[in-house]
């Protein structure tokens, strides 16, 4: 379980300073084991710096954010992040870039070339382990970068609008194989974006957020059943949602 | 982008060609002015070829001017890459270095390295080691210059992706940043294989009569103006083999950077 409670954090100036403008003002929420939750706001409401907070990647300035009751203080194995840009390494092939993680956590030769493969294939790219991401589309570089951050066995999974670099229709695609694996192995997600739709057809609830500062407006419920797919976003409640979610971000915007 | 495979031979076929008409162009226009000119201080192309033949085959007079030559070349050049690749890693990673060392980079990158040859060899006498330090002073700033900004070039996503899985210092060094910074590592080292000829030549034209340096002057005194020309085509020729040994290390080892660095 995420606990984020009373986070503050400030803007950084340019030569690192605080400023004493906060980007985030006194979050509260939690995101229950094994529960999606999906964040949603307008550019600039500190989403992805909430998420590099909870990653342990920058620190907070104040309140507390803990993980199953440990605080958290950088980052952690039983966390992984997928990341927007995909961030692959260019030089190395997709199986290389897959057990990444367990390299880094000393876990042995032999397992992480079994760990990756078992990956690869969950994420369809078999017949690709040994191409370089270059020689890959966006989609299949993000399943690339989803295989890495499973690799690892992560109890939470974080991700920074995995799919916003990618077209519509690579987009949907790869919306529905996450939330396969995700029916197959359960893990607590906290998943970042920009897309309504995708928010509500992932989420079990949508965190939308307000900008500057980066506040939780409200935290919405999706009583959608799952398995969900392309038969849920023709359903009432999902339009109504989503149009829900518009109105609210509709007039945070300074388009 | 690759260009699709059908017209790569293509292309391939027609750049080459190109080269080719451009280089007998060449050829014949220095043919004909040098033959029109009638200047004993210019030789024909055919001269020079005939000097070039007698040099390298017949009497064999370039090899061990060439041979002392490189003694300093790859003294010198294997001295740059070990100061200045670990110099540029440094810099480029570690902000404390980089301020130390930034102002005396901008010294050694502003300053012309000739008149420094006076200095060297007031210091370290006229032998090899002048000229070793003459080919490192040409050489090493480049190298630095291009690591370092090969390490500043790296994805700082993927910096922050190795730590988001606990990478140590040592291991973001390993696995992200020297691999990260390969392509621009090796351009530095091209860039300094050229300099480094260069400064070889130049040391021996100057001051350290030695090696191809020195052959060249005797030749230049003694108007043989085929074999001055004969001497500078060896140099280019060995340049030019230099340089594609260089990259064809580089596809082996950083082939994912071959199609930006090439050329």
């Amino acid at each position: 379980m995420i606990q984020v409670r009373g986070l503050n954090k400030e803007f950084l100036g340019r030569d690192g300073a605080d400023t004493g403008l906060l980007a985030i003002d006194s979050l509260n929420f939690e995101v229950r084991d094994n529960e999606f939750l999906t964040v949603i706001g307008p550019s600039g409401c500190g989403k992805t710096t909430l998420l590099r907070i909870i990653a342990g990647l920058i620190p907070y300035d104040g309140g507390e954010v803990n993980i199953n009751g440990v605080p958290v203080t950088g980052p952690g194995p039983d966390r992984s992040v997928v990341f927007q840009n995909f961030a692959l390494m260019p030089w190395a092939d997709v199986l290389t870039n897959v057990v990444f993680g367990l390299e880094i956590r000393g876990v042995p030769k032999s397992d992480c070339k079994a760990t990756g493969m078992r990956l690869v294939r969950l994420v369809g790219l078999e017949g690709f382990e040994r191409r370089l991401p270059k020689e890959l589309s966006g989609g299949m570089q993000q399943r690339v970068g989803l295989a890495r951050a499973l690799a690892v066995s992560p109890q939470i999974l974080r991700m920074d609008e995995p799919f916003g670099a990618l077209d519509e229709q690579t987009r949907r695609l790869l919306q529905e194989q996450l939330l396969r694996i995700w029916e197959q192995e359960r893990k607590t997600v906290l998943f970042i974006t920009h897309s309504m739709e995708e928010a509500v057809l992932l989420g079990d609830r949508v965190m939308l957020m307000t900008t500057r500062p980066g506040r939780v407006k409200e935290i919405i419920n999706v009583p959608l059943k799952r398995p969900r797919g392309q038969e849920t976003e023709k359903s009432t409640t999902f339009i109504e949602i989503k149009e829900y979610l518009w109105e609210n971000l509709r007039s945070m915007q300074v388009a | 982008m690759a260009a699709p495979s059908k017209s790569k031979g293509k292309d391939v076929l027609s750049a080459w060609s190109l080269r080719i008409w451009v280089f007998v162009l060449f050829v014949l226009s220095w043919q004909l002015s040098a033959a029109l000119m009638k200047n004993m201080l210019i030789p024909t192309f055919t001269e020079t070829i005939g000097g070039f033949i007698q040099l390298v085959f017949i009497s064999g007079r370039i090899w061990e001017p060439l041979y002392i030559s490189n003694q300093a070349l790859v003294l010198g050049y294997l001295l740059s890459v070990v100061v200045a690749i670990p110099l540029g890693l440094a810099a480029g990673r570690l902000r404390l270095v980089d301020r130390i060392l930034n102002p005396y980079i901008g010294v050694l990158l502003a300053i012309p390295v000739a008149p420094l040859i006076p200095i060297a060899i007031t210091a370290l006498g006229l032998g090899l080691a002048s000229r070793v330090a003459i080919v490192f002073l040409f050489t090493f700033i480049f190298i630095t210059v291009n690591t370092r900004a090969g390490v500043r070039n790296v994805d700082q996503g993927l910096i922050e992706m190795a730590k988001s899985f606990g990478a140590n210092e040592r291991q973001i060094w390993r696995r992200i940043v020297i691999p990260g910074a390969v392509p621009a590592i090796f351009a530095g080292l091209r860039i300094g294989l050229g300099r480094a000829v260069a400064g070889m030549v130049i040391v021996e034209l100057l001051l350290v009569a030695s090696g191809l340096g020195r052959l060249l002057l005797e030749f230049a005194g003694r108007l043989q103006a085929d074999f001055v020309f004969a001497t500078v085509l060896v140099v280019i020729i060995e340049a030019l083999l230099l340089l594609n040994v260089m990259s064809f290390a580089e596809k082996r080892v950083a082939p994912w950077a071959h199609d930006i660095s090439v050329e």
